[in-house]
Formats: C-alpha cells, structure tokens, sequence
C-alpha cells in the first residue's frame, strides 16, 4: 500500500485527529476534507464551513504559513509543538492534497507512522546520533548519560510543548529513564488509535542535540571548577 | 535548459533552515511551490539540517523509487559535501539507499546561470547607477570548515568582472577580505552589496546590515519588520545599495532544474 493508501484506509476506519489537527470528512464532492484546529472543530462544524473570521484556504501548502507561528508570536522550530494556533480552515479537493496538508503541519510524520506499520521505521538512538555530529555541535556528544536523562525531561514531552512519542534510547543498552516525557504516547487529544495516530520521534531533534551541547559545556565547565 | 517532466520522480530541494528564524527557510518553499506548479515530478519536498522534515527523515517521506536532491545551497562545501551526503547516506553522484535511488545533484549556488541572476538583482536594486563608477561586492560567509565554500563566490566574481561595473569583489562575513572593510576596499563612489545567501536570514537580513553599518545593532528577522530599508544609504562618502539574498530571487527555481538538467547530461540518468 502506498502512503495514500494508508492514508484511505485510516480515514475508513474512523481517523480524524493527528496531533492538534482535526480531519472533518463532508461528503461534499468538491471539498471532501475539511482541515482545521482541533479546538476549532465545533464551530467549523456549527457553521457548516464557513465560520466567522477564519482564514479560509484550500492550498495545502498554507500548511507552512499557518504553522510558523504559535498564536503567541512564538516561531515553532519543531513542528510537534503543542502551540499550533487555529482559526483557519483547509478546505481540500482530495486525499492527496489532505496527505500534503498533513505534511505541512506535521512534516514527515504520516510517513513515519507508515513506515512503522510497514517494519521499515529505523530508529536512531541518542548516542548515534550525537557522536556523527560535527562541526559546533560535536561537543554535544560529551554529554553524560545522566545529563542526557535529564535533559529528555526537560525538553521533550507535552508538558514542554512536545507531543512526539520518543521511539529512541540513549544507546542499544540504555532505555530512557521514566518520566512523562518517556512514556508519552504521541496522541495529545488521548484518542485511540486508529481515531488518532501517534507523532512519532524516531531520533532526537535539532533543538535536543543543541541543548546537549549547552548541557555538555555546562556539565565540562562544572568539571572544571571543581577540580580548580 | 527545460527538463522532460519525471512523472514517477520525487525531487527534494535540500536546505539548511533555521531553528531561530523563519524567514531561513522561506526561499525553499518558494522554490518548491514554483517547481510543484510545473507539474514536472510526482512530488517535491523540502528537507532540513535544521528544521523539519530533517535530512534524516527524507527517505521516508515518498513512496517514489527515484528521487534527485538538489542541495539548495549556495556553494560547494561543508554542507554539500559533508553533512546531506551523510544524513542521506549517500555514497556518489547516484545511491541506492534501501531500494531508493537517490540522484545527487551540484549546489544551485555553482551553476553557471547564477551569474545572470546576480547580474539582474544588482540592476534591480540600483537601476540608475553607471557601473563605471561603481563596485559590485558579492558577500558570502566564509568558513574554516571547509575550503570550497568560497569557490563559487570567487568564481561568479571573475566572470562578473567582464561585465562593465568599475570593480567585482568577493568578500565575506568571517573570512579576509570582510564585507566589514567595504568602505576601504571599494574606492568607487557607487557600492552594490549583493549578498550570496539563499534566504533573508540572520545573516543577510541582521548580521550584513550590521557589518556594513546600515543598522547599529542586529534587527528583528525581515519578515517582522515593518519598515524595510531604503537604498542608497549613504555612507562613507558613498551610495551604498543593499540587496536583499540572491536566493530570494524566484528564477532559483530555475537553477534547480538546470542542475537536474546537467546532472543528467553528466550521468546519462533519465527516468
């Protein structure tokens, strides 16, 4: 099957919520899908379509503009932040462009979940992906397995705004230690599967290996004092 | 050079973007929707070092079996050559990649017909100046890290210099000649600052201005600015015009399917 495939055979069994996004199926020939806020869902429903004040679009790819900022001006780097702002609505002519709107808010992650139902995901653990950095944030790969612990249940999770599902460890031998960010399941709305399905992190980001670094320089300057 | 179209084809345009400011990654997208309304591959994404989806993600992202990745940068180097072959685990011009064919095409910022596109934002941006009286300085980053990032620069400047302007000069944010010496090294009363970036990012939009002495102090990112700036700034007994990145310039797109276009030329590839 291919990705559209799964993406119509989710949507049969029911699927209509991947992270704050919320698939309202019209029957409409035209516009079979509508797209918007989760939280927007009644009063885009309430209006048959055509509520008050909402930007209206049926181009996919607004995707990218509407999910730059968060409502509070704050630029989301990482798409799986929790911040993702309503009042629009995708109006989408077919599976294929709702399969590109998905993309757009949530980059990669339909087909990560496709690739997991499929045996193909390849997950990353931590210490692998920080040791073939390079450039400024090689220093990121001295960071101890304490701090890295740390660090998950500082940064990730939905209580810091991050509603992926860690797949990774810090390495073959050492799975995350438990916190609510270790056992998040990726479904922020708490719907069941297939109703919803995960966002799902399959190595640690950018903003992860970042704070690594800053935690790595902390942990080494730390070091350094104490033994002045 | 127009391209047949790869209906079975996905193309991934390959950019650095940016986890403090937007505006990095604005051109990518750009490009992409120009791309995408040609019609000429089943599909084309935009992938990331430093947004999302990530280099490391793109396998995933298409069901296609034959994907070229044009890196949308702007030289030969740390990037191109280090870290996206790397992230996409590829291994020469074309790798198989668990049953993917990836084709791995040059930079936009080497090709041949970026010279045209500098040419045209130096007019755009100071249309009434006589090129006689005035240096063209095409500002790039520079880097220790990887000797071949300032070759296209160096390259672009050499034949831009037979193109009637006073003097062409390469200079960069972190390496000799900087663009901070300007003033000293352009001795004409005309100064066009073009700078050799993709995007209006931090630095051409916050850090250049800075350095050229156009903004005291780093500015907010260009799309939260209400008030763009106004050429000519005069300084330093100079006019000095600035433009905004050569990679906002649409006709990019362009470039990218050039590269495809040479990539297959060069590798007999075609699908």
């Amino acid at each position: 099957m291919t990705q559209l495939d799964w993406l119509q055979h989710l949507l049969a069994q029911g699927f209509h919520r991947i992270g704050q996004l919320e698939i309202l199926p019209t029957g409409r020939a035209e516009e079979p899908y509508w797209l918007c806020h989760e939280t927007d869902r009644d009063a885009v429903l309430a209006a048959q379509g055509e509520p008050e004040g909402f930007q209206l679009t049926s181009d996919p790819f607004q995707a990218r503009d509407i999910s730059t900022y968060s409502a509070d001006h704050e630029y989301r780097f990482t798409k799986g932040q929790t911040n993702l702002r309503g009042g629009w609505l995708m109006k989408l002519k077919n599976p294929t462009d709702l399969l590109a709107a998905i993309d757009g808010f949530y980059p990669a992650c339909f087909s990560l979940w496709v690739a997991q139902q499929r045996g193909t995901l390849d997950v990353q653990n931590l210490r692998d992906k920080l040791n073939r950095q390079t450039g400024m944030y090689r220093f990121a790969r001295s960071i101890s397995d304490e701090g890295a612990q740390q660090l998950v249940q500082e940064v990730c999770g939905p209580a810091h705004q991050c509603a992926k599902k860690i797949l990774w460890k810090l390495d073959e031998n050492t799975p995350l230690a438990d916190s609510e960010a270790s056992r998040f399941n990726g479904v922020s709305s708490g719907l069941p599967e297939p109703l919803a399905i995960p966002l799902l992190c399959r190595e640690a980001c950018n903003h992860f290996v970042a704070e690594c670094r800053k935690a790595s320089k902390r942990e080494f300057e730390a070091k350094a004092q104490a033994q002045a | 050079m127009p391209i047949e179209p790869k209906p079975n084809t996905a193309l991934f345009i390959a950019g650095h973007g940016s986890t403090e400011n937007p505006d990095s990654s604005t051109p990518y997208f750009e490009h992409a929707d120009e791309i995408r309304r040609r019609g000429l591959f089943a599909e084309v994404h935009c992938i990331f070092w430093k947004e999302e989806p990530s280099f490391r993600e793109a396998w995933y992202l298409t069901d296609c079996e034959e994907i070229y990745v044009v890196p949308d940068f702007i030289s030969e180097g740390y990037f191109t050559q280090d870290v996206i072959p790397r992230e996409l685990e590829l291994t020469g011009p074309t790798t198989v990649v668990r049953g993917k064919t990836f084709h791995y095409c040059s930079p936009v910022g080497i090709h041949p017909s970026m010279t045209q596109l500098l040419l045209r934002r130096a007019k755009e941006v100071a249309p009434d100046v006589d090129p006689a009286q005035t240096t063209l300085i095409i500002v790039g980053h520079g880097t220790n890290l990887n000797a071949n990032s300032t070759k296209a620069i160096k390259d672009q400047c050499e034949i831009l210099r037979q193109t009637g302007y006073a003097a062409v000069l390469d200079t960069y944010m972190e390496e000799q000649p900087f663009i901070a010496d300007w003033a000293e090294l352009a001795t004409t009363p005309n100064v066009v600052v073009v700078p050799f970036f993709i995007a209006d990012g931090l630095h051409s939009y916050q850090d250049i201005p800075v350095l050229l002495g156009i903004e005291s102090e780093v500015g907010a990112a260009a799309s939260q600015r209400e008030v763009f700036r106004h050429n000519p700034h005069e300084l330093h007994g100079k006019k000095l015009y600035y433009s905004s990145a050569i990679g906002t310039e649409r006709l990019i797109a362009d470039v990218i399917l050039d590269q495809i276009h040479d990539f297959d030329q060069q590798h007999h590839s075609h699908s």
